[in-house]
Order: structure tokens, then C-alpha cells, then sequence
């Protein structure tokens, strides 16, 4: 139930229920006619895989992580390859063994997108390097 | 059809189409995960072109392109503008994705094939009712929006080695910072807490 104003007075239309709720989402319901709400939702969240390479197949590579779990990543055209010390590098400059830092993408499927894979050559892991760390 | 007939069922039409827009906002609320429908893809646009002064979108780019001009350009936009549009213009970032409407994708044609005045004007006086702000009036100079201007031209032949040139530029919270010590540190050979998933970061 609704009433108009305070005492007789005039004044805004206050309810004791919902219905003050409800009609502030009709009248947002017919301001907002033009708009048709979609049902599509984007995945903003990334994951990083720490792991030395198992396996690179000419689309995606394996990861072993610390924990002896494998993991696959997917290689797909926008992946940057990047070495240890900050240089571009691309796909055919890693090899099984070297360790790998993966930002990823995950898919609707639960598979992992490449968006960029760091990696250091196995066996040179300990040699420093002339750039800073980021 | 007699006109009455006709203003009746252009009457029930956007009833129907109050009722249905009505019952999805109510059903799926207006979470800014949504993607924008084409109509309203197609209205934005097209309020955005509105928007634009004639004259502004006749401007020519005033500065000429160089090296050292496309340089700067990239340490800009990776420092104000990646964060939601990405390094690489694709928009495909935590921010970007978040935002209603998304950014679009700077390499393709609805981008490419405004005027330069039209992407100068847009970056310095932003877009009403997206996330897009207003870069100009005192935030930077005008020749840093012409620039940038002439950096979103070269979006599409953005090479590997700018990308990651870039990527050093893009701003870091104490977070991300801390991630990249511990994924370098992991590079150099020393052990990591693994967790038994992918870690999760943005």
C-alpha cells in the first residue's frame, strides 16, 4: 500500500511494502526500452603456468609443473615468445627441457590459450642476465 | 492497411519490444559482462559518429611520421591506453573485457577507417557512456594524442619486438611486480611454490 505525501501534505509516494521498489523498476524498465540485454559474457581472468617444456607440438606445448601435474597449452597466432632477458623470440627457439613461464587464456572447453610464453634455455636457467627483472 | 491499423501494430510492436527488453533486464540484470547487441552496437556507433564536429573530423594529422614519433606513441599508449584497449589495440585485457561497451579492436576497419581528426577528436574528448575518457584539456599535449593518432595507423603491422618492447612500459601495481620477480627468479633456476593448478592472475 502507498501513500501520497506526509499528513496531507504533498510529497513524494511512499510505500510500506515493495511496491516503491517496483516502481522504480518499471520506470527504469521504460527508460531503458531501447536496450536488449545479451546473454554473452567475456572472460577477463588469465593464468600463468610455471614449468619446464615436455612436449611442443606445432599447436600447443605440454608443462611440467612442480607438482609432477602436466598441463597443455594452446599456441595460437597472437602468442609472443619471449626469451628470459626480454627479447622476442618465437617458436622454434624452444626446446624440451627449458623453463617456461605461461600467461594464459582459459577457453570456454577449460583448454589454455598462449598469450605469452617467457622462457630460459635449459641448462642456463643460473647465467645472469642484462636486464632487470620487471 | 489503413493508417490506423498500421499506428496499432507499430504500437503493439513496441510494447512487445518494451515487454521483452523488460523481462530480460529483470531476468539477466545489466551486468557490464553482457556483450552489447548488435542494435546497440549499431546505435552507439552511430550516436558516436553524431557526435563528432564536422570540422574536427576534417583535421590532418600534424605530425610526420617517423621512428621516433611511432616510438614515443607506443611507450604512450602502453602506459595509458593498454590497459584496456591491449599492447596490440585487441582490447583482450581484464579492464577491457569488464567494460560496457568492450573496446573495439583498434586494427580492424570501424577503427581504421575513421579520419584522423575523427580518432584525435575521440581521444581527446573521449566517448559519453563508455570507459572511454577524455584525454584532453590539460592531461597531455595535443601533439601526444596526434601521435598516438598516427600509432593506431600502424596497429595492424605492429610488430613481436614492439609488443614486447611495449610490455615494458605497461604500468605495474605492487602485485604484478611481485609476479614478475617471482617468474623471473623461476627463469634463473630457483625452485617455485607450485600450486597444484595454473596460478590465477589477471
Amino acid at each position: 500500500m502507498c501513500v501520497a505525501g506526509i499528513n496531507g501534505l504533498p510529497g513524494p509516494i511512499i510505500c510500506a511494502d515493495g511496491e516503491h521498489f517496483m516502481k522504480r523498476q518499471i520506470v527504469s524498465l521504460l527508460a531503458l526500452v531501447a536496450l536488449m540485454a545479451s546473454v554473452g559474457f567475456a572472460h577477463g581472468d588469465k593464468k600463468h603456468v610455471l614449468g619446464t617444456l615436455e612436449k611442443i607440438n606445432a599447436d600447443s606445448v605440454v608443462v611440467k609443473q612442480a607438482d609432477g601435474k602436466s598441463v597443455e597449452v594452446k599456441l595460437v597466432s597472437g602468442t609472443m615468445y619471449v626469451t628470459r632477458d626480454g627479447k622476442a623470440a618465437k617458436l622454434s627457439d624452444l626446446a624440451v627441457g627449458d623453463r617456461v613461464v605461461i600467461h594464459a587464456t582459459p577457453n570456454p572447453d577449460s583448454s589454455l590459450s598462449a598469450d605469452e610464453i617467457k622462457f630460459s634455455v635449459a641448462g642456463a636457467a643460473n647465467a645472469p642476465t642484462a636486464s632487470k627483472p620487471n | 492497411m489503413k493508417r490506423g491499423t498500421v499506428i496499432l501494430l507499430l504500437v503493439v510492436l513496441a510494447v512487445g519490444l518494451a515487454v521483452a527488453a523488460g523481462v530480460s533486464i529483470l531476468h539477466n540484470g545489466l551486468s557490464a559482462r553482457a556483450t552489447p547487441t548488435a542494435m546497440e552496437v549499431m546505435l552507439a556507433r552511430n550516436v558516436r559518429g553524431l557526435a563528432i564536429p564536422a570540422n574536427a573530423r576534417n583535421e590532418h594529422n600534424p605530425i610526420t611520421p617517423s621512428e621516433e614519433a611511432l616510438k614515443d606513441a607506443r611507450a604512450h599508449f602502453a602506459n595509458h591506453c593498454a590497459s584496456c584497449h591491449g599492447n596490440d589495440g585487441g582490447g583482450d585485457t581484464m579492464y577491457g573485457k569488464g567494460l560496457y561497451p568492450k573496446p573495439p579492436d583498434l586494427r580492424l576497419s570501424q577503427t581504421q577507417k575513421l579520419s584522423d581528426g575523427e580518432l584525435f577528436w575521440i581521444i581527446e574528448n573521449g566517448v559519453r557512456f563508455t570507459g572511454m575518457p577524455a584525454f584532453g584539456g590539460g592531461h597531455g599535449s595535443q601533439e601526444d594524442s596526434w601521435k598516438l593518432v598516427l600509432f593506431i595507423r600502424h596497429l595492424p603491422q605492429l610488430t613481436m619486438d614492439e609488443r614486447v618492447e611495449m610490455e615494458r612500459e605497461n604500468p605495474k601495481g605492487p602485485g604484478d611486480q611481485e609476479e614478475d620477480k617471482e617468474e623471473q627468479d623461476f627463469l634463473r633456476g630457483e625452485p617455485v611454490q607450485q600450486k597444484a593448478e595454473p596460478a590465477h592472475h589477471h
